[in-house]
């Protein structure tokens, strides 16, 4: 760079009258520099910086992770395993019918926790398994957010925020009743149909 | 006639050596990329949203800092052939528009870098409102300005860089602006942690872990990969200013090539931590290399 040329310039004029330093097109040629008598090694900033680095990334790691924890020690024993073989069943299989004996309340709550799982299950299969059942999976997928949303159940349950891709991707779904800091946020599937409802909403709200 | 023979000693540092494929290879794979990203963005109607066009900016500034380093390396090469004086006024402001291109490229990192978290940071926090606050006219207007100010930043410093007035607020800038993004990260992410303890009864534990852990890991990608690229060279500049004379920062300041490949390596790995995120724009991606068939 042209700044450290002239810093060479300025210098190496002070030391010799007549520097033609530069015999290539080297940027950085700094004239003499001796290296007699160091005392640390002759790397010891580029190691220092290097390892001050990574120590400084793996604690903002270490950081991050101990912030993100739910930390929530009850939850470990309350979930009976049935519960947990339904709700990873209901996951898998799209088309499997609610069971007309649940309570509609206990239904609401199944429904939420699946949708949750289903949240969770889909960051983290959406990689691997989208290729291969990407036809019927995203149809199911659209079909599956959009019952919700027609019924409109989303106090707390559909967070999707809990899927840290970082917000790459809001769903604003106006007619939802979200409150303030609730937040839907899901995959872009949603804002190819939710665009039209935006839009609509602009339109009332302008 | 090498005058900087006289001094040496046999345990110098000498320059490190990047070989020109390697770097003209990176700097090509970078530029393509970024470019892709942007022809994606501008073709699909639906990526037309204020995310996308700040991840944009920062494929622009990333295209921009490689272009660079490219024109730089081909700068080089014919000044070795001959084809270009040493010492013409030319070749000066040539490189003087390169190195303000340089710096212009860093600027605009960070600051789209900024106005990607700020984004995010107000799909978050201001969610209902969001369409309101970020129109896509104001996205439009907070880009001019950015780019403005940082074209303007960009070239004082170019042409003021021996001051050290330019280079002390260039590298205070540097770990500001990510200590900021790390803070409104940081806020999304304790928002993010109480919105999980409410839904905590209804899930298993293993699935939270797993979540958490994703989100702690995309964040320290995010930030690790900008500061693993950029600040070394952020710090051969404030080396370069003080010490140059000095054999320790003589010894750092001799990896400046591989530097210089570490900020074409963050070219390429930016659009993948941003904007390959997006499902919707690597459908498009899919999409435009089936059609090109």
């Amino acid at each position: 760079m042209s700044a450290l040329r002239l810093i060479s310039n300025r210098t190496s004029q002070q030391a010799l009258s007549n520097s033609d330093y530069t015999w290539e097109y080297e940027y950085y040629e700094y004239g003499p520099v001796s290296f007699e008598g160091l005392k640390a090694h002759k790397y010891s900033i580029v190691i220092g910086f290097w390892v001050g680095l990574a120590v400084f990334v793996i604690f903002m790691f270490f950081v991050l992770t101990l912030l993100t924890k739910t930390g929530a020690p009850h939850q470990d024993n309350a979930e009976p395993s049935e519960k947990r073989f339904r709700m990873n069943s209901f996951v898998t299989d799209f088309g499997r019918p609610l069971e007309s004996e649940r309570v509609f309340s206990h239904q609401i709550a199944e429904e939420s926790q699946s949708l949750f799982h289903f949240c969770i299950n889909e960051v983290v299969h959406l990689d691997k398994a989208k290729r291969s059942q990407k036809g019927p999976g995203l149809e199911s997928n659209i079909h599956f957010q959009e019952v919700p949303r027609s019924s409109g159940m989303f106090e707390e349950g559909l967070n999707c925020l809990t899927k840290f891709n970082i917000p790459n991707f809001v769903n604003t779904e106006q007619n939802s009743s979200l409150g303030e800091d609730d937040l839907l946020i899901s995959e872009p599937p949603i804002i190819l149909e939710s665009k039209s409802v935006m839009q609509s909403s602009h339109q009332i709200l302008d | 006639e090498n005058i900087s023979d006289f001094s040496l000693n046999i345990t110098d540092c000498t320059q490190v050596v990047v070989p020109e494929e390697v770097f003209f290879t990176v700097a090509a794979v970078g530029i393509l990329e970024n470019l892709l990203v942007l022809i994606a963005v501008v073709r699909n109607k639906n990526l037309h949203l204020p995310m996308y066009f700040f991840i944009c900016s920062l494929a622009i500034s990333d295209m921009l800092g490689s272009l660079y380093k490219t024109l730089e390396n081909i700068f080089i090469i014919l000044c070795k052939m001959g084809y270009l004086t040493r010492r013409g006024d030319f070749e000066k402001k040539l490189d003087d528009a390169m190195d303000s291109m340089f710096i212009l490229s860093l600027l605009g990192s960070i600051f789209s870098l900024l106005a990607i978290a700020a984004d995010r940071y107000i799909t978050i926090f201001y969610a209902l409102r969001y369409h309101n606050i970020m129109t896509l006219r104001r996205a439009l207007v907070i880009l001019a300005i950015i780019w403005t100010f940082c074209t303007g930043s960009s070239i004082a410093i170019a042409l003021f860089s021996y001051e050290a007035a330019t280079v002390i607020p260039f590298t205070i800038l540097f770990p500001l602006m990510m200590f900021f993004i790390l803070c409104l990260y940081v806020h999304m992410f304790l928002l993010a942690r109480s919105h999980a303890k409410k839904i905590a009864s209804l899930a298993t534990s293993t699935v939270h872990q797993r979540t958490n852990m994703k989100g702690a890991i995309t964040l320290t990608i995010f930030l690790g990969v900008f500061l693993c690229c950029w600040a070394p060279f952020v710090l051969h500049i404030l080396l370069a200013r003080f010490c140059p004379h000095n054999p320790y920062c003589a010894c750092y300041m001799s990896i400046f090539h591989v530097n210089g490949t570490l900020i074409m390596c963050n070219a390429i790995i930016d659009p993948m931590i941003f904007a390959f995120r997006s499902p919707e724009l690597r459908s498009t991606f899919k999409k435009m290399f089936c059609c090109a068939r």
